[in-house]
C-alpha cells in the first residue's frame, strides 16, 4: 500500500530546499562583489536580485519549517530532484535579467546547463558578455559539478548520517570516508587543491600564449572551473579554439582527465595507492573503450582526409574525445565541421564516447564506465555459466576499492539505468527529427551530448533552436545529472501525493 | 501496519498539506512573472549610430552545407562559383569549409577579446556576426541574433600593430577587413580553420558602449536586499528560541 506523505513530510522537504536556496543565493553574492568591482551596475543588480530571491525563500524556510526529524531515503531522493529543478530556476533568475537570453526558458535552459555541468549554451553575444555574468555561468558548474546539494549540506547542516541519503540521491554512490561530512570536505579539499595547480597552470600557459597577467587570471579560473568540474561553458564562443595554444590545451585535457576521474580514485591516489587506481574496473574500462574510440576517431579522420599531420589529429582528434570521455564539452571544432569535415566513423565514436562518459562519483556525466564495466562482466558470466556444466559454480570478481563478487542486484541496476540512458538518447534524437530541421546524425549527436551531460554540439543547440526542443533537453538533463533514480522517487512522491493512502 | 494506520486523515490534515504544495508553486509563479516583468522595463538605446559602414557585400549569398547527403557536388560548385579574393562570412565556411580551402578571401569583423602576440604575428579572433557589424555588443538594447560567429585570423608583424583596441564588455573593438588566404586545417594552428592575412584595413575604430542603468532594476534590487536580511533576522532569531 501507498502512503501518502503529510504535512510533516512536505515541511521536512521544504526545510532542506530552503538551505540548498541559501547556498545558491550565496554562490550569486561572489559574481555581485565582481559587478561592483568591474562597475557592472545593471549585472550586479541582477545578481542582488536573484541572491535575495534565493536568500528570502530560503530563510523563510529554514525558519518556519525547522525540524529535527530525521530523512528517509524518500525524503532524500525527493529533495535532491526538487533541489536541482528548483535550484535551476532560481539560478536562472540573473540570467534572464542580463537581457542576453530570449526568454526564460532559454535562461532556465543555461542554468539548467550549469548546474548539471553539461556546458551547452544558448546565449546571446557571449563574447561581450560582462566579466561578472561569465563568472556566474562557470561558477554555477563548480556548485553543481560538486554537487551543490551536499556542497550546501555539508556546510549547513548538521549530522553526517541525516545527509546520507542525499549524498547517495545526488548519484555520488562511493563513501570514500566512514562519515559523509568528511567525504564531502575531502571533495572539497581535492578541488582547491586542483584550482590551486590547475589555475596556476593555466596562467602561465595564458601568459605564455600573450594574455596579460589580468586577463590570464580571469581566463585561467574560468577555466579551470568548466575544465575539472567537466561543465565545458567557455569565456569565448570559439572555446578552446580562441587560445591558439597547445600548452593550454595540454593543461585543460588534464584537468579534464582528473574531473572524470572519481573520487574515490583520487583518494586512492592522495594516500599513496596507485595500484588501487590501475586495477579498478572503472579504470580498465575507460582505458580500453577510450583506446578504442580513439582508434576510430583517427582511422575516421584519416580516411576523410580532413587532417593531414599528426599534431591536428591529436589536438583536434584526440582533445575531442578526451572532453567527450570526461563529458567537458570543450570544443576545438566548430560545430558544424563534424557534419560537414569529420565524415561518418569520427563522429559516430565520438557519440559513443559521449554516451559511456566518465567515471561514476565524479563531475563527469554519461552511462559511467563502472557500468559499462560491470554489464560486460555480466556477460562474460552468463556465457561461462552457459558453456560450463550444469553442476559448475560461477563466481565473477571485479576490482573497485577492493575485490567485489559480482552480485544479480548490481547487474541489474548497472544495466537498468544503462538502458534509460539508451531510451533518452534515442527519444531526445526523436524528437529533435520532429521539427524537420535536423537530420539524424544531428539529433542523434546532439541527444547523446545533453542526455549524457556532455556539450560537444553540431550545431543544433543554439539561441534559435525549437522551445519544444529546448524544454525536453533541459529535461534530459536533468535526468542525466541525477541517474534517473531521484527523479523517479519525486514521480512515485508526487503520485503517492495523488493515490496514496493518508498516514494515521 | 494495522487498518487503522491507513485510514483517511482528516479534511484539516489533507487541507494543510494541499496548502503546503500550492503555495510555493504560486509563490514561484509569481517570481517569475515579476522578473519577466522587471527585465521588461529595462531601458533600450538606439543602435543606428553602430552600423559599420563600408562593408563590402559578401561575395557569394548562398549558405550552402556540404554534407555526406549533398556530397563533394556543392564543394565543387562553390568553389567554383567563388571569386578570388571575394567577401566570405565565417558562416558560408564553417558549413563547407573545403570548398574555400587555399582560396585568396576578403574577411570583414570585429577583432574579439584580444591579439594574441606570437613569434612573427599575432593570432586575433574575428567575429562577423550582427554584433559586430550592425547592431553593436548586445548593451542596451534587445537586437538578439545569436551566437557570436567568427574566424580565427594570423596578421603577421606589420599589421596587428594596427589594431587599436580588441571587443570586450561593454565595447566594440576594430572592425579590420583583411585580404589573405583562407586554410581549412591550417598546420600552424593545429589544424583549425583561419586565414592567413596579407593586407589590413581599419575600417571602423573601437568605440565604448554605455549600458544606460536600469533604474526599476535597481529599486527592486535594494528592496529585495533589505527584505532579505531582514529575513535573515528573523531567521536567526527564531532559530535561537528553538
Amino acid at each position: 500500500m501507498i502512503l501518502r506523505p503529510g504535512a510533516d513530510d512536505i515541511r521536512l522537504i521544504a526545510f532542506y530546499l530552503g538551505k540548498v536556496l541559501l547556498g545558491l543565493g550565496l554562490v550569486m553574492l561572489v559574481p555581485t562583489v565582481i559587478a561592483l568591482f568591474a562597475q557592472e551596475w545593471n549585472s550586479a543588480t541582477a545578481f542582488v536580485v536573484g541572491a535575495s530571491l534565493c536568500i528570502i525563500v530560503g530563510s523563510a524556510s529554514s525558519a518556519r519549517f525547522a525540524t529535527r526529524r530525521p530523512l528517509t531515503w524518500a525524503h532524500g531522493m525527493v529533495i535532491v530532484a526538487l533541489a536541482w529543478l528548483i535550484g535551476a530556476v532560481f539560478a536562472a533568475i540573473p540570467m534572464y535579467l542580463s537581457g542576453r537570453f530570449g526568454d526564460p526558458l532559454a535562461a532556465l535552459f543555461e542554468a539548467m546547463s550549469g548546474l548539471t555541468t553539461t556546458g551547452m549554451s544558448v546565449i546571446h553575444d557571449l563574447d561581450h558578455t560582462p566579466l561578472s555574468e561569465d563568472l556566474y555561468r562557470h561558477l554555477l558548474q563548480f556548485a553543481g559539478g560538486q554537487g551543490i546539494v551536499i556542497v550546501v549540506l555539508s556546510l549547513f547542516a548538521a549530522g553526517g548520517a541525516r545527509i546520507a541519503s542525499l549524498y547517495v540521491s545526488e548519484a555520488r554512490d562511493e563513501r570514500i570516508l566512514p562519515n559523509f561530512i568528511r567525504t564531502a570536505r575531502f571533495i572539497f579539499m581535492v578541488a582547491g587543491t586542483f584550482l590551486v595547480l590547475g589555475t596556476t597552470a593555466l596562467f602561465l600557459a595564458l601568459l605564455g600564449a600573450g594574455f596579460t597577467p589580468a586577463r590570464a587570471i580571469y581566463h585561467a579560473i574560468n577555466l579551470f572551473f568548466a575544465s575539472f568540474d567537466t561543465g565545458g561553458f567557455s569565456v569565448m564562443q570559439s572555446s578552446i579554439i580562441y587560445y591558439h595554444s597547445l600548452s593550454v590545451e595540454l593543461i585543460v585535457m588534464l584537468l579534464m582527465m582528473a574531473g572524470t576521474l572519481s573520487f574515490g580514485l583520487h583518494f586512492a591516489l592522495w594516500n599513496g595507492n596507485p595500484r588501487d587506481v590501475l586495477r579498478h574496473l572503472e579504470t580498465r574500462t575507460l582505458a580500453i573503450t577510450s583506446t578504442l574510440f580513439f582508434a576510430a576517431v583517427a582511422f575516421g579522420l584519416l580516411r576523410t582526409g580532413t587532417y593531414d599531420s599528426t599534431e591536428a589529429l591529436f589536438r583536434k582528434g584526440f582533445f575531442t574525445l578526451v572532453s567527450a570521455v570526461s563529458s567537458t564539452g570543450h570544443q576545438v571544432n566548430v560545430g558544424d565541421t563534424y557534419l560537414t569535415d569529420w565524415g561518418v566513423l569520427a563522429p559516430a565514436a565520438i557519440v559513443g564516447a559521449m554516451a559511456i562518459g566518465g567515471m561514476a562519483s565524479s563531475t563527469a556525466g554519461g552511462i559511467k564506465a563502472i557500468r559499462i564495466g560491470i554489464a560486460f562482466k555480466t556477460l562474460v558470466h552468463d556465457v561461462k555459466r552457459i558453456l560450463l556444466p550444469e553442476s559448475a559454480l560461477v563466481v565473477t570478481t571485479y576490482h573497485a576499492g577492493k575485490r567485489r563478487t559480482l552480485r544479480d542486484e548490481t547487474s541489474r541496476a548497472a544495466t537498468t539505468v544503462l538502458l534509460l540512458f539508451l531510451v533518452t538518447h534515442l527519444f531526445g534524437a526523436m524528437v529533435g527529427l520532429l521539427y524537420g530541421e535536423f537530420d539524424i546524425t544531428q539529433t542523434l549527436f546532439e541527444s547523446v551530448s545533453v542526455g549524457s551531460n556532455i556539450g560537444v554540439s553540431i550545431g543544433v543547440v543554439s539561441p534559435e533552436m525549437p522551445h519544444g526542443l529546448m524544454a525536453v533537453y533541459i529535461v534530459m538533463m536533468w535526468l542525466g545529472r541525477l541517474e534517473y533514480v531521484a527523479v523517479f522517487a519525486l514521480m512515485g512522491y508526487l503520485l503517492s501525493l495523488a493515490r496514496g493512502k493518508a498516514k494515521a | 501496519m494495522t487498518r487503522r494506520d491507513a485510514m483517511p486523515s482528516s479534511p484539516r490534515r489533507r487541507g494543510r498539506t494541499r496548502w503546503y504544495l500550492v503555495t510555493p508553486l504560486i509563490g514561484l509563479a509569481i517570481i517569475v512573472a515579476g522578473v519577466v516583468w522587471l527585465e521588461s522595463l529595462a531601458p533600450e538605446v538606439d543602435t543606428v549610430d553602430r552600423r559599420v559602414e563600408g562593408v563590402p557585400p559578401l561575395a557569394m549569398p548562398d549558405e550552402r552545407a556540404c554534407t555526406r547527403q549533398t556530397g563533394e557536388g556543392v564543394a565543387e560548385e562553390l568553389r567554383d562559383a567563388f571569386p578570388q579574393g571575394g567577401r566570405i562570412g565565417s558562416t558560408q565556411v564553417h558549413l563547407c569549409p573545403r570548398a574555400f580551402d587555399g582560396l585568396g578571401v576578403t574577411y570583414v569583423g570585429e577583432v574579439i577579446g584580444e591579439v594574441l602576440p606570437r613569434r612573427g604575428g599575432a593570432w586575433v579572433q574575428v567575429n562577423d556576426d550582427i554584433y559586430a557589424l550592425e547592431v553593436g555588443p548586445l548593451v542596451g538594447h534587445r537586437e538578439q541574433d545569436g551566437f557570436n560567429t567568427g574566424m580565427s585570423v594570423w596578421l603577421p608583424d606589420g599589421l596587428h600593430q594596427q589594431i587599436e583596441a580588441a571587443g570586450r564588455p561593454g565595447r566594440r573593438g576594430d572592425v579590420i577587413l583583411v585580404r589573405g588566404t583562407l586554410h581549412q586545417a591550417d598546420p600552424d594552428d593545429g589544424g583549425g580553420i583561419t586565414v592567413r592575412a596579407e593586407e589590413l584595413e581599419v575600417l571602423a575604430e573601437t568605440i565604448e558602449i554605455d549600458d544606460p542603468l536600469h533604474v526599476p532594476q535597481l529599486i527592486v534590487a535594494i528592496v529585495l536586499a533589505i527584505a532579505a536580511l531582514a529575513t535573515v533576522a528573523w531567521s536567526r532569531r527564531t532559530a535561537r528560541r528553538a
